[in-house]
């Protein structure tokens, strides 16, 4: 009777639990490892395991104040960069996006398709160009030639232009245009219904394309590498995989704690935000 | 004034004295090209912000000009670059290449190795002064100059005066004469200066000694090569030879090719390159092979592990289900640059816990290790599957999303039919499952088409492929084949080869994006607008 019964759970829920537990385990080790590696005393990869005999702060530690491996200066670059292009981003795909959802012209057909074509190809594909591009205007500009952050910046603010412009410009659809009739019957001029009805409106979408932007800058590799050359200006994604990479083995406390460092403040962005953001990816690839 | 109309005109103000700061910069580098684009560019943007015409242009020009120049405009230009010989020995423009050419410079041989002695001596302004014992005809003195400075002509004088009756130096008052120590102590500063002589001809610092005067020595730096622009011909004034035009870009002298040559435009000698060279197309149809069976192989992986759990958890009433949610995240709210660092290190065929966790196994059977990422077939594996770690998260989240918006009569309406479980998922659940999710898959097969930071930072495309003509190794994909062609192969820089196989890569892009659209329409005829 027992076992008929244990027999029964197991057919409908209990093998779930087991398929669960099973992938629980995998997606989780990975995790569990890096973190407590990062605190493991002797952690090079020769002794490493999953739980070690005892805790330290030292990799931590050897992360500040060693001038060959400035990992905090790489942190600063990658948040100036992703927050600045982020910005800037939203800022002038919300622009657009207002032109493309609110007003009548000639060829908004065309810049429409032109987006959703554009969308397709990420910039990175042509890096072979991009870096030529810039390697000439260093000559010329030296402030945004190879090597700056500031041409950086400028890259990958034309990478995702489109795809934000066109999100915000399907979420603009959905705000009821009687909104700004009524402002415009108050004599709002087009910035004034901008600024005061349709972009607030619009905050979600923008707040959640932010985040998204912020987390494909942070974890960009190609375009960054091509751009940066210089040890002291690199994004955490070069640093932690150009400067540790000599000696990985020996590292790898170091590599574990930079690793740490560098994750949770995007995993806990990510989570936060976590059903929007799967709600605007999964929208943008629908409709694209 | 408004806000909006001062925010305008700020903007306008700032952008063009940006504007006037580039122009002449542009044109003093005489980059006719990059100029075009400047005035282009600040022509529409004054255009749409001073008249009222253009309303929606004030909206979308920012954005668009982002767009075009750094996303439309690459393509293209890769296009170009791709009928270019644009590489290594030819990267620079033709006229770069001829300023390079005649900055060079040679000596003499006669000259070479003429030592004599060299006095220095500093004035009240701690400026060094050289005075080199040529010959007593010769008794040169002058201000010692940095590089940089030897445009501003300062050349030296003989100055018999600087020797007493018995012909041995005498110093004026107003000199000092530094003593070996002293010369010790500046040497680094001293190594640098020169005296010189006439427009070719100068003295430098060579040895310093402790017993009596240092000794120097000259160095003419007479121009190696001359161009002559009415006959577009090089003049080799070492040998004496005249230089004739090369065909790919390069001045020839006597049969042999002079560096740097320059880039020029070869048709589409790169496009056959990749296909009737062997050594380049045999590697390049292995990559073009990989690139595809990863991305099809990850994307199946990653659905079937996604399905698999939420059609697991499906199921109402189920414990934990909120937990087992959040926990399948995590792996997708990791940067996956840090992931795939990590499973480098758990796959490590040495240190790794993977071998040690399957040392057991290895041993029951009596077989060696897998030595991750050193053989082509353990490398495989590993990209597929940290790829289907990193992976199945979004496909889980997007299953669930899909399964829950399947109608439930659908399915109690097969259950009272009499359909099993299985033939209910097979034959009404998975279809429509596909229906709705079969863009987000096409559109995950081109995201890892172009994986690239996977297969870079996991494996760098290793391990190689033995014989080929250029870095590339069995886990290549074709966008980090095209890196290392153009940037971090090791072999150079190879633009122009690498913008041809950047060519393939967007046709096949376009090929996916047009069945994915065909595709998703198809459908919809089909099934209707889920």
């Amino acid at each position: 009777m027992e076992i008929y019964k244990f027999t029964n759970w197991f057919k409908e829920f209990g093998w779930r639990h087991l398929v669960g537990l099973i992938f629980v385990t995998i997606s989780l080790y990975p995790i569990l490892y890096v973190i407590t590696n990062s605190f493991a005393d002797f952690a090079n990869l020769q002794n490493s395991k999953l739980i070690p005999d005892s805790f330290t702060t030292k990799h931590y530690a050897s992360l500040i104040g060693d001038p060959l491996i400035p990992y905090f200066k790489w942190l600063l670059n990658t948040y100036k960069i992703a927050g600045i292009a982020g910005f800037l981003n939203v800022l002038l795909g919300t622009f657009a996006a207002y032109a493309f959802a609110r007003l009548k012209f000639k060829g908004r057909r065309v810049g429409l398709i032109t987006l959703v074509l554009v969308q397709m190809f990420p910039s990175f594909l042509a890096f072979v160009a991009i870096y030529l591009l810039f390697f000439q205007i260093g000559d010329v500009a030296p402030l945004i030639g190879l090597g700056t952050h500031t041409g950086l910046i400028m890259v990958y603010l034309g990478g995702s232009i489109g795809f934000n412009s066109w999100l915000i410009k399907g979420f603009m659809d959905t705000i009821p245009t009687s909104l700004d009739e009524a402002a415009k019957v108050d004599g709002a001029t087009d910035f004034q219904i901008f600024y005061k009805v349709v972009a607030p409106l619009s905050r979600p979408i923008i707040v959640v394309l932010f985040v998204i932007t912020f987390i494909g800058i942070y974890s960009d590799y190609i375009l960054a590498a091509i751009f940066l050359k210089d040890a002291n200006l690199y994004t955490v994604a070069l640093g932690i995989n150009i400067v540790f990479m000599d000696d990985f083995a020996n590292e790898w406390g170091s590599i574990a704690a930079a690793s740490v460092i560098a994750a949770t403040p995007i995993a806990v962005l990510f989570i936060f935000f976590q059903k929007q953001i799967t709600g605007g990816l999964t929208a943008g690839s629908v409709k694209g | 004034m408004k806000f909006s109309t001062f925010v305008r005109y700020l903007f306008l103000a700032v952008f063009n004295s940006f504007i006037i700061y580039l122009v002449p910069v542009t044109i003093a580098f005489e980059s006719w090209f990059l100029l075009t684009i400047i005035i282009i560019i600040s022509f529409l943007i004054n255009i749409t912000y001073l008249t009222n015409r253009l309303k929606p242009l004030k909206w979308i020009t920012p954005g668009m000009i982002f767009l075009l120049s750094f996303v439309v405009f690459p393509a293209a230009y890769s296009f170009y670059v791709s009928f270019t010989n644009w590489s290594t020995g030819h990267i620079l423009t033709k006229q770069q290449a001829i300023e390079r050419l005649e900055d060079m410079t040679f000596t003499n041989d006669n000259q070479k190795g003429v030592e004599f002695d060299l006095y220095i001596l500093q004035d009240q302004d701690l400026d060094f002064y050289f005075l080199a014992d040529l010959d007593p005809d010769k008794l040169l003195f002058g201000k010692a100059i940095k590089k940089e400075e030897y445009s501003q002509v300062f050349y030296a004088t003989h100055e018999p005066s600087f020797k007493d009756l018995n012909g041995n130096i005498s110093i004026p008052d107003e000199y000092y004469l530094l003593s070996a120590k002293e010369q010790i102590a500046n040497s680094s500063e001293l190594q640098d200066l020169a005296l010189l002589i006439d427009k070719n001809t100068r003295v430098q610092l060579y040895n310093i000694s402790v017993f009596g005067a240092s000794s120097g020595r000259l160095l003419s730096a007479q121009q190696k090569y001359s161009y002559y622009a009415e006959a577009d011909i090089l003049y080799d004034n070492v040998n004496n030879l005249e230089c004739n035009l090369g065909n790919r870009g390069n001045f020839i002298c006597d049969g042999e090719t002079i560096d740097p040559g320059w880039r020029i435009t070869v048709g589409t000698e790169n496009y056959k390159r990749i296909v009737e060279d062997e050594r380049f197309r045999g590697p390049l149809r292995i990559v073009t092979f990989w690139t595809f069976q990863f991305a099809f192989f990850a994307v199946l992986a990653t659905f079937f592990i996604g399905l698999l759990l939420s059609v697991t958890l499906n199921k109402e009433s189920l414990k934990f289900q909120k937990i087992y949610r959040s926990i399948y995240i995590l792996p997708y709210a990791i940067p996956g640059f840090i992931s795939i660092l990590v499973f480098k290190g758990l796959l490590n065929p040495d240190f790794g816990l993977v071998n040690e966790w399957f040392a057991p196994v290895y041993e029951l059977f009596n077989i060696e290790p897998i030595n991750w990422f050193r053989t082509k077939a353990s490398s495989r594996t590993a990209v597929l599957l940290v790829n289907a770690w990193l992976g199945f998260p979004y496909m889980f989240l997007i299953t669930t999303g899909a399964l829950q918006s399947i109608p439930k009569e659908l399915l109690e309406a097969a259950k009272v039919d009499g359909a099993t479980s299985r033939q209910s998922f097979w034959r009404i659940t998975f279809p429509l499952l596909l229906v709705s999710i079969s863009p987000l898959l096409i559109g995950a097969f081109a995201f890892n088409f172009n994986n690239f930071t996977l297969i870079f930072l996991l494996t760098s495309g290793g391990p190689p492929i033995v014989g080929a003509d250029v870095a590339v190794g069995y886990t290549d994909i074709l966008i980090s084949f095209t890196y290392d062609l153009a940037i971090a192969g090791g072999r150079g820089y190879q633009f122009g080869l690498a913008a041809s196989v950047t060519t393939i890569i967007f046709l096949i892009v376009l090929l996916i994006s047009a069945i994915s659209f065909r595709y998703s329409k198809r459908l919809e005829r089909v099934y209707g607008n889920l």
